[in-house]
């Protein structure tokens, strides 16, 4: 049995137990339990489980990880460093040492071993790889999760269509939204896991709340009509239906809900609390869910940062690429994870590694992508790229296809039509499935 | 009185350059002979003798960086991230022993004074004593925590042997020094410096640091502790380069050795006959060899050596120090004067 995609496309994702038992549940009950939260049957998790929605989870290593740690070893190498590569469930690929988790479940991921992206600042990298644009002074383009989150949205769901975790500061980037306004602007959690400000106020009825809600409706209606602008107030009107979603959902964000093993074995750092969130969110029907996990700018010390980010990383990416899995959601949910850049193949003098563009890898697992595929090649110091270079434009077309999006539908910019990808981008279709 | 070493006219006077970063280093005083070894895995040696010294690449018998090595009784004895220990002839770096000594990285390794053992430590926060002849593992001492307080991987870096050879320190990331009685394998006692360990909940949520170097006093009163102090970045060595002097027995801190030069101090020894420190390491502010007198916060004098230091020892009349870091061997001498 097949899904089609929101385009239409089929998937050829199986349809798996969980999710038709969700589906009944849905249809025949007033809540079912997602996560052991209830949530109310009309918001998007139903919709989700039926229609085949798919999401996507962004894992935004920030400040650069190691791709000679993690994706692409140089075992041997001067350049290499000291962690050893390993085997994998993908004959013939290795990935460093510190991820022996994310080694046997390399047959349901993907890696691009070949990114050139020139850009070794932070910001305008970042900028880049997280719109898939390079920048122009005529037009902001928003990131490639906003686009995501517009084309992926539940149409009358109450749930927020993005919710970004960036709990850390450094190199903490709201996503831009560009020529599509604030209106598509993510829902943001960088102070808590759990939004603020979503319980009543005390003393304050929910009837008395709705009442106020039908009210502010109201007038913001007659407001809008016949003015210009009017978008802009519909675009407000959506974000205060969603603001009842959220409340009404609120245990969503709660993981103390999770069985005390579920919780344990995302374990107890920030990543992995932020992914088991995230988890819950994107089961709920939440269409793009972003965890940034910062800092991975490792100038110095680079082994010791290493050894302490990426079992982490593996073992919290582990579990929940198996957890998705478990619960059929890994099928129709991308997971990406990317950085702004790699690190330099040459070891500075403070045991560090620098910025580096021009040869750093990716990878993906899930919706749409061809588990244990491998794309590009670098040269055996892991300084250039010596087959399937691939560029930001390339990277934020393969992640569109992969979700059924349709590279050639367009935006508008005022009048100006702007394609979803960029024009002479190519989708890396040998990690596509 | 002869001044063993005038820290004020240090002067870098020879350099042997080798691929990459040296991590250890150890001296045959009997031949002139330094050993240096580090992450292109192999052994270099220089003839002191020489009237030009280079570094010579003599054997590689490790599979990955060297990170410790002492010379004992004409054996060059290495440790490995391979997780090996292995005892090579000098004269024809062949193997002697190989050893698998920890399950991780091994760190850092020191002979007792009067070379019949070793002491060694690894990431699987171990310390383990050696017969420094035969190879064979004598005691096993386990008291150090395995994961940082966040649920991290820690590591133990450094390891030292008390002048009389009845206790071992050692010293690990988040900041803690384990003492333990050789002989009977008991934890005499345990330090607490967390000012070695920063971790960054906030801004980078992760840490830097570490206690990176230990040594007793000649007179086994007190025991340096080298590192590096509260870090404002952990992307990088951004804090002060730290030394904390501990009278070891009653567990008391007596003296804080800081400076504004960013740096870790990767390696610490005291003077031999004089009440001073030497100190070395490298960092945002760039490499450092450093001279402090024990009794005052602020160093005496600052060297700048060319690029930063790993490790560093002293000649046995204390005329000449020897350092190996990045870019390879580094050769100091002093203007030392005769009264």
């Amino acid at each position: 049995m097949t899904f089609l995609s929101t385009n239409g496309h089929p998937l050829n994702r199986p349809l798996h137990r969980r999710g038709v038992l969700q589906g009944m549940l849905a249809g025949s009950a007033g809540v079912f339990g997602v996560g052991n939260v209830g949530i109310a049957k009309d918001t998007a998790t139903a919709k989700s489980a039926e229609s085949g929605q798919n999401r996507v989870l962004f894992i935004w290593l920030a400040g650069g990880a190691s791709q000679f740690e993690m994706w692409d070893p140089k075992t041997s190498r001067e350049t290499g460093g000291p962690f050893r590569s390993i085997p994998t469930a993908v004959p013939g690929y290795h990935v460093g040492e510190l991820m022996p988790k994310l080694a046997q479940q390399m047959d349901k991921m993907a890696v691009v071993r070949s990114l050139n992206t020139a850009i070794t600042a932070h910001g305008p990298a970042a900028d880049l790889i997280s719109t898939g644009r390079p920048k122009e002074p005529a037009l902001d383009y928003p990131e490639i999760g906003v686009v995501l989150a517009r084309e992926l949205a539940v149409q009358g769901s109450k749930l927020p269509d993005y919710v970004s975790f960036f709990l850390s500061t450094e190199g903490r980037r709201r996503p831009a939204t560009g020529f599509m306004g604030g209106s598509h602007a993510p829902m943001l959690l960088e102070k808590s896991m759990r939004p603020k400000d979503i319980d009543l106020p005390e003393g304050l009825s929910d009837l008395r709340h709705k009442e106020r809600e039908h009210l502010r409706n109201l007038l913001s209606s007659e407001f809008a009509r016949g003015r210009v602008g009017g978008q802009l107030v519909s675009g407000y009107n959506s974000a205060f239906a969603k603001v009842r979603g959220l409340m009404q959902s609120k245990g969503l964000f709660d993981i103390e809900q999770e069985p005390v093993t579920v919780r344990e074995r995302y374990g107890r750092t920030a990543f992995g609390q932020q992914c088991l969130a995230a988890r819950r969110l994107l089961e709920a029907g939440v269409p793009m869910v972003k965890v940034a996990r910062g800092f991975w700018d490792s100038h110095h010390d680079n082994f010791e940062s290493h050894r302490e980010l990426t079992p982490d990383f593996d073992n919290v990416l582990s579990v929940l690429l198996t957890d998705l899995d478990e619960r059929g959601l890994l099928d129709s949910t991308l997971v990406i994870v990317l950085s702004e850049f790699g690190r330099t193949p040459k070891i500075n003098k403070d045991v560090g590694r620098d910025h580096y563009a021009a040869a750093w890898s990716c990878a993906f697992a899930g919706c749409g992508i061809k588990g244990g595929a491998v794309h590009g090649k670098t040269d055996a110091d892991g300084k250039t790229v010596v087959d399937g270079q691939a560029n930001a434009s390339d990277i934020a077309a393969t992640i569109y296809r992969a979700v059924g999006i349709d590279l050639q539908k367009e935006y508008h910019s005022g009048l100006r039509p702007v394609p979803i990808a960029k024009e002479d981008a190519k989708p890396l279709d040998g990690i596509l499935a | 009185m002869k001044t063993a070493f005038d820290p004020t006219k240090a002067k870098l006077a020879t350099t042997c350059e080798v691929p990459g970063i040296l991590y250890a280093l150890c001296y045959d005083a009997e031949q002139g002979t330094l050993y240096g070894a580090g992450s292109d895995w192999s052994v270099y040696c220089v003839d002191l003798n020489a009237e030009k010294p280079v570094a010579e690449k003599k054997w590689t018998n490790h599979k990955n960086y060297v990170s410790a090595v002492a010379f004992v009784d004409g054996n060059v004895i290495t440790g490995s991230y391979d997780q090996q220990l292995i005892w090579t002839k000098a004269e024809t770096g062949k193997p002697v022993h190989v050893v698998d000594a920890h399950d991780g990285w091994i760190r850092d390794l020191a002979a007792f004074p009067d070379g019949k053992r070793l002491a060694s430590v690894g990431d699987d926060m171990l310390v383990k004593l050696w017969n420094a002849e035969t190879g064979q593992l004598l005691n096993t001492f386990d008291g150090h925590a395995k994961q940082t307080p966040q649920g991290y991987a820690t590591a133990l870096y450094a390891v030292a042997i008390a002048p009389d050879g009845k206790h071992i320190a050692s010293g690990d990331r988040i900041g803690n020094v384990c003492l333990w009685e050789v002989e009977t394998g008991k934890l005499a006692g345990k330090l607490h410096a967390p000012t070695f360990y920063t971790y960054d909940p906030r801004t980078r949520v992760r840490s830097i640091g570490g206690i990176r170097s230990l040594c007793f006093s000649p007179d086994n009163k007190t025991l340096a502790i080298a590192g590096i102090g509260k870090v404002t970045n952990v992307d990088g060595f951004v804090g002060p380069c730290r030394v904390e002097l501990w009278d070891w027995q009653s567990g008391k801190r007596t003296a804080t050795c800081q400076d504004k030069h960013k740096a870790v101090l990767n390696h610490v020894a005291f003077h031999p006959t004089e009440d001073r420190l030497i100190v070395a390491g490298g960092g945002d502010s760039g490499g450092i060899l450093a001279f402090w007198d024990a009794k005052k916060e602020q160093p005496i004098h600052k060297a700048k050596p060319k690029g930063h230091i790993q490790r560093f020892l002293l000649d046995g009349n204390g005329q000449r120090l020897f350092a190996a870091g990045y870019g390879g061997f580094q050769v100091w001498t002093s203007d030392a004067t005769s009264n």
